[in-house]
């Protein structure tokens, strides 16, 4: 057996001279050829924060899992618009996204002042059997009301308002908002706690699903002892308790930080064709080649052909080890290509389930158009923890289009528009 | 465009939120080149994966290929093929043929690169990559031929004694004008066909064939496909001893969550895959 492989000669030594000889003229296959036009991404990473207070709201920041820091802490979203249109129960906090609206030369809007603070909120309802039916319910039109499992909401806010001075915080650990926001709910610690436990009086409830949960794991227990002030309580006043006690739920999702920052693309290896302007303008790209599959077997068929596009650009931004300034770990791009610009495309892993113009609706508070904001990436998942059952949750991609003016509207939180692509259940043949 | 650098914007200049300013400087020497170690990044650093799939790998619940192979599950990410067939995997590079197109400026020439990878015990992949440069070329294929490993089904000749070493049956695979054959051999036959088919099997563990080819058998391209396609068919071939009724399991996806103990759950999935349906 042995002699054998050394009869074989080795092919790799065919030098590169005697391989010119035999060059051939290439077919015509189609490739995306793609256009040198500039691309800039913005990026964001996940990473584990330095304190669990630089998460607290006052000091703006963009996280993923546990609860939200809310911008407006008053007028939360409530009813409805709490809840998985499904199955009723409320959605869990997926992420937030502290994202400035950057003025870009060919937008007409000029700046405004009502935006000088943006946050968008992602909510998801952990169950995966909902966001199945939310597949179709994300076709339809707006006019029919469309019932959603999983929602944005932005929120913005002037630069001088009642929440926050107008300074920035100075992160020395004293920063506090100028006034309390609402109480939220004991056991979720996401929406706003409406409803009062009647033993007690001090937990607060947002649903009565969250009620028994937490009745059930331990408050049976406490709430006596509060009644009659035997356990002393952080705060007497109904408010938002400002200091970071873990919430009661234990299914909230591990607390991350995203470091949202601007990455130009490129490529590593082409970098000898690329030209790099020293302006501060964008890089000149040029895009490797799309995978090509030539056999039957591996004919790129369209979804073949996105999937191997949207791995080679992850691949791109690889995991990053952080400049000296920073202590925290690895972390890698979970949020991508965050861009107002018209041109901006979303990176799509799969062919199928993508939407059209005519499936994106205006905006439903000015009727202004909408325009793609960022995406999510399935990463996440992995950071979340998420497990990997039939019924836990798994995306190709989230994608959010919010109003391209940014329009301010009598709701605090303004709904925005999500588009959910799945991985197909059955596998591709 | 301009204005992304000016760092006196609202939102305080984006160090509002965390402190992280440092826009200003786009180009070569931000921190965005900074962070990716000027173009040469350790690779498999760290693996995020992004399908169910490789989550499921890289937790350990899914120990062998095979069970990804039972379930006909896609694999989409090379990275579950590393970890799950480990060091075992040796690839071969075998040829990088340049290949041109006309354009007004002349001839613009890309490199073609066909990597065979296998662990010599059954599995084997084949990637064919065109890129630009012979290196990058060389590195899509791997991952390529990572990604389309198959398992290779072995049998005897002759009396079932020791492991199998040979095909099970005759089978032919046809790429192009080129077909091979594969027959099966006795012990100590060695693999009896031309260079590059030998390869390709030794490559997948066959120990002993005899191979038949025809057609322009000159194109490397074809005729490795061609033996590829045929060692994908030993699989495929339903022999006697398949004639028993398989027993379904459930599939990785399925097996971690208790379905029994929430009846209410299971019959909403059901009801969600009749409306995909």
């Amino acid at each position: 057996m042995d002699s054998d492989t050394n009869d074989v000669l080795p092919l790799q030594e065919l030098s590169l001279d005697e391989a010119i000889t035999e060059v051939e003229l290439e077919e015509s296959y189609e490739e995306d050829e793609e256009d040198e036009l500039e691309e800039y991404v913005t990026l964001g990473t996940i990473e584990k924060p330095k304190h669990p207070k630089f998460l607290l709201r006052h000091l703006f920041p963009s996280k993923t899992g546990g609860t939200p820091a809310w911008l407006d802490p008053v007028e939360l979203p409530t009813g409805k618009f709490s809840r998985c249109d499904f199955c009723e129960e409320p959605l869990q906090f997926l992420l937030q996204a502290n994202i400035f609206l950057f003025l870009l030369i060919y937008a007409p809007i000029p700046e405004k002042e009502s935006t000088f603070h943006r946050m968008l909120y992602v909510f998801i309802c952990p169950s995966m059997s909902c966001i199945l039916q939310d597949q179709h319910e994300q076709w339809k039109r707006r006019e029919e009301d469309p019932r959603r499992s999983i929602k944005v909401f932005r929120c913005q806010l002037p630069r001088l308002n009642v929440f926050y001075s107008s300074e920035p915080p100075r992160k020395d650990g004293n920063d506090k908002p100028l006034s309390v926001g609402a109480a939220l709910c004991s056991w979720c610690g996401t929406w706003k706690g409406e409803k009062v436990c009647s033993g007690c009086k001090q937990a607060r409830y947002c649903c009565e699903k969250h009620q028994a949960m937490h009745w059930k794991s331990g408050h049976k227990n406490r709430c006596h002892h509060i009644i009659h002030n035997l356990e002393s309580i952080s705060s007497s006043l109904p408010g938002e308790k400002l200091s970071r006690d873990k919430v009661a739920c234990s299914s909230l999702w591990p607390e991350y930080e995203i470091a949202i920052e601007d990455e130009c693309a490129y490529d590593a290896e082409a970098s000898e064709d690329a030209s790099y302007e020293a302006s501060s303008l964008v890089t000149q790209h040029v895009p490797d080649d799309t995978y090509q599959f030539l056999l039957d077997k591996f004919e790129a068929d369209d979804n073949k052909r996105s999937w191997a596009s949207f791995q080679e650009r992850i691949s791109k931004c690889p995991s990053q080890v952080l400049s000296k300034e920073s202590i925290l770990i690895v972390d890698d791009v979970i949020f991508n290509r965050y861009s107002r610009d018209l041109m901006a495309n979303p990176l799509w892993p799969l062919s199928i389930g993508r939407p059209s113009m005519t499936n994106i609706p205006k905006c439903k508070y000015c009727n202004g158009s909408l325009c793609y904001e960022f995406q999510i990436m399935p990463q996440i998942l992995y950071y979340l923890g998420v497990k990997n059952d039939s019924d836990s949750l798994d995306w190709g991609t989230i994608v959010i289009y919010t109003c391209l003016a940014s329009c301010e509207a009598s709701a605090r939180y303004k709904e925005e528009f999500i588009w959910v692509q799945l991985y197909p259940t059955a596998p591709i043949s | 465009m301009a204005e992304r650098g000016a760092g006196d914007r609202g939102g305080f200049g984006r160090g509002f939120g965390r402190g992280r300013g440092d826009r200003g400087d786009r180009g070569r020497g931000g921190r965005g080149r900074g962070r990716r170690g000027g173009g040469r990044r350790d690779e498999e650093e760290k693996w995020v994966p992004v399908t169910k799939l490789g989550r499921l790998v890289k937790e350990g619940k899914i120990t062998s290929l095979e069970q990804i192979y039972l379930h006909s599950l896609p694999v989409k990410e090379h990275q579950i093929v590393d970890t799950l067939l480990g060091g075992r995997l040796k690839d071969e590079v075998m040829k990088i043929m340049p290949v041109q197109k006309q354009t007004r400026a002349g001839q613009r020439t890309r490199f073609k690169a066909f990597v065979v990878v296998g662990d010599s015990d059954g599995h084997v992949g084949l990637g064919v990559k065109c890129a630009k440069e012979v290196a990058t070329a060389i590195r899509g294929a791997i991952i390529l031929a990572k990604l389309s490993v198959v398992p290779v089904r072995r049998g005897y000749w002759g009396n079932k004694i020791g492991k199998p070493h040979t095909v099970p049956c005759k089978v032919t695979g046809k790429c192009g004008s080129v077909t091979v054959r594969l027959v099966p051999a006795p012990r100590g036959a060695g693999i009896v066909a031309a260079r590059v088919p030998k390869k390709v099997l030794q490559f997948a563990g066959i120990e002993d064939v005899y191979t038949s080819s025809r057609g322009s058998t000159k194109t490397l391209g074809n005729f490795v496909k061609a033996t590829f396609d045929c060692l994908m068919k030993t699989y495929g071939f339903l022999t006697p001893d398949l004639w028993l009724e398989t027993r379904f399991s459930k599939s990785p996806f399925q097996e971690y969550t208790d379905l029994l103990a929430k009846p209410t759950k299971a019959i909403l999935i059901e009801n969600s895959e009749t409306i995909e349906a």
